[in-house]
């Protein structure tokens, strides 16, 4: 565990759904540290994805507190301020804009910054660039493999510079290599940003990448763990 | 990639619906702005009678249906020429009759006075002799219409008459016409001793609208028409026409903006995951609003101006008819232009409004789980 701050501060908690019926999060408490790469492990509605929406302030919760980057979630007015600035989020499906190049996708979060418009497709530029994408930004989202969307959609989480990577499942949905290569991406992203990187996975393999795993089970933390052996050489 | 290329890019990816949407709009635009042009036109021919023969403004019967209907007692001018202010006064009877192919020919009866000392520029002949009952001055579209020149006959109603000379003042409707004798007009029109208008020149210094009042409280029954505004009072025509114009142009608000509506419901419907992607990467509601906001303003403005291109085509289309370029020679004033601009942006707030509303109301989970 990084002795560095909490970036990400969870206590009690609680999500519920369907009317108050389920509760996906059921008391919730977590600590995540700066420039720590951290894995949220578990079965299918253990409340892995629900809590990574709640960090990513795509919704909010009904109990407990949930402090990230000094933001209190809970009560932050702004949301989209820190949706724009805070925190880069990936998702299982890239999620890209069909109808817009790879270049224009990464642009569309700078939109909420004071970034000229050939500002914005110099940064864009250098973020493919920086995720192996060089020579691609023209390329519209159908002309590219899975695992390039996936590159694209991480140029595009991180086009603010935000401090935290958040990541849903980000090789659910590539072939092993692919998914290898993201991981690969994202761990060296970790290292010369100095990033935090929450990463919802079930694949143990991808969970091994990270530096330390949490497994969640019926809307509760049950343990969280340094991965303790070379991680480089998992998945 | 600035904020209006994205707006662009949208509007672009349905092309077939953003076509037919602007087509649908600018229909309505094109009505508006067709409209706008023959009342402006028809205005501004108003504003040449009244200043026929150089006089400063007219008097004419209140509350006359139309301006060719207006009755003004003959022995009512000299009073009028001793009003306060007033230097000369001079009755003319207007008389619609065909001639030829043209069923709007603008017959004037004049007194040979009255013609002698503010006669139109002549640029052929002179006026006819002060005796003569068959004497005309034929303006220089009506001359080239009838090709007539000087000394030659023309039938106007069965009635032949001299051409003594031809005039040109560049006005439409005194240009497509003639000068007759008053008392001729008065026969072939059968409205012996009274006139349609009564041409005031005012003394100098004297104000237009202050003589206008005066007549009014001294002669009931009759109204002056100092500014084309004041037309109303003796010619519905243009306020039945204005009437329409607004009318039309409500119409065209109303049916515009439930075809943006429909336009841009679809196109948030459609886009919801994507609203969802937008709203996750941090934009804020007011920019989504902003987006959909400003596509809706391109449609509409692009609808703007193919509405106005159609609109002017139409009036040109129009004018391709002898009988309407006659009487009417197109205004392209810039209040028209104007006034269907502000019809394409009202179209576009008040279409844009709720697909908008729904917009930012979606929450990011709600918008990325929407399939």
């Amino acid at each position: 565990m990084s002795d560095g701050r909490p970036a990400i501060r969870i206590r009690g908690l609680v999500k519920p759904f369907e009317k108050g019926r389920i509760n996906a999060l059921n008391g919730v408490d977590l600590d995540v540290y700066e420039g720590e790469f951290v894995a949220i492990v578990g079965p299918s509605g253990c409340g892995k994805s629900t809590l990574l929406h709640l960090i990513a302030a795509l919704d909010r919760p009904n109990k407990g507190a949930i402090e990230v980057q000094g933001h209190e979630l809970r009560s932050e007015r702004r949301l989209d301020h820190y949706r724009s600035r805070d925190v880069g989020l990936v998702f299982q499906l890239d999620n890209l804009i069909p109808s817009l190049s790879a270049s224009e996708n990464v642009q569309v979060p700078m939109f909420e910054r004071p970034y000229s418009a050939h500002e914005r497709k110099r940064r864009a530029e250098k973020l493919l660039e920086q995720v192996g994408l060089s020579g691609k930004g023209r390329s519209r989202p159908p002309q590219l493999s899975g695992g390039e969307r996936q590159r694209v959609a991480i140029a595009r989480a991180l086009a603010n510079d935000p401090p935290l990577l958040l990541a849903d499942e980000p090789t659910g949905r590539l072939d092993s290599a692919s998914g290898r290569r993201i991981l690969d991406l994202l761990e060296d992203l970790q290292k010369r940003r100095n990033l935090t990187i929450v990463l919802v996975t079930h694949e143990p393999s991808v969970a091994g990448r990270a530096d330390r795993i949490v497994e969640m089970l019926d809307g509760r933390v049950m343990l969280a763990a340094e991965v303790p052996h070379d991680r480089s050489a998992v998945a | 990639m600035s904020f209006l290329s994205l707006v662009i890019k949208n509007l672009v990816r349905q092309r077939v619906r953003t076509a037919l949407t602007v087509l649908g709009i600018s229909i309505g635009i094109t009505t508006v702005v067709a409209l706008g042009v023959v009342t402006d036109s028809l205005r501004a021919t108003s504003g040449e009678i009244l200043k026929l023969a150089g006089a400063d403004f007219m008097v004419a019967q209140e509350g006359a249906a139309d301006l060719s209907f207006s009755i003004v007692p003959e022995d009512s001018i000299p009073a009028l020429s001793e009003e306060p202010g007033v230097e000369n006064a001079e009755g003319m009877l207007f008389h619609i009759a065909r001639v030829g192919s043209n069923p709007y020919f603008f017959l004037i009866g004049r007194e040979h006075s009255g013609l002698t000392a503010r006669p139109p520029h002549l640029i052929a002949g002179d006026i006819w002799p002060p005796d003569a009952t068959d004497g005309i001055l034929l303006g220089k579209r009506a001359a080239r219409d009838l090709r007539a020149g000087t000394g030659d006959t023309v039938a106007i109603e069965d009635r032949p008459f001299v051409v003594s000379g031809i005039y040109e003042t560049g006005r439409l409707l005194e240009d497509g016409g003639a000068y007759a004798p008053l008392d001729v007009v008065q026969q072939i029109a059968g409205r012996s001793g009274v006139v349609t208008a009564v041409f005031l020149s005012l003394s100098p210094g004297a104000d237009p609208a202050a003589v206008g009042r005066s007549i009014e409280e001294h002669f009931p029954g009759l109204a002056s028409i100092v500014e084309v505004g004041d037309y109303s009072e003796v010619d519905q025509g243009i306020q039945f026409l204005d009437a329409a114009n607004l009318a039309i142009s409500v119409l065209a608000v109303g049916i515009g903006a439930i075809g943006v509506m429909n336009t841009m419901i679809m196109s948030v419907f459609e886009r919801t995951r994507e609203i969802g992607i937008f709203r996750a990467v941090g934009w804020s509601g007011r920019r989504i609003l902003r987006m959909i906001i400003t596509e809706s303003l391109l449609l509409c403005v692009l609808a703007a101006f193919v509405g106005s291109a159609l609109g002017i085509l139409a009036t040109r289309a129009i004018l391709l008819i002898d009988v309407i370029r006659n009487v009417l020679e197109p205004q392209y004033s810039t209040d028209v232009f104007i006034r269907s601009l502000a019809v394409a942006v009202i179209v576009a707030l008040a279409g844009a409004a709720y697909p908008a509303f729904r917009a930012v109301r979606l929450t990011p989970m709600e918008a990325l789980r929407y399939e």
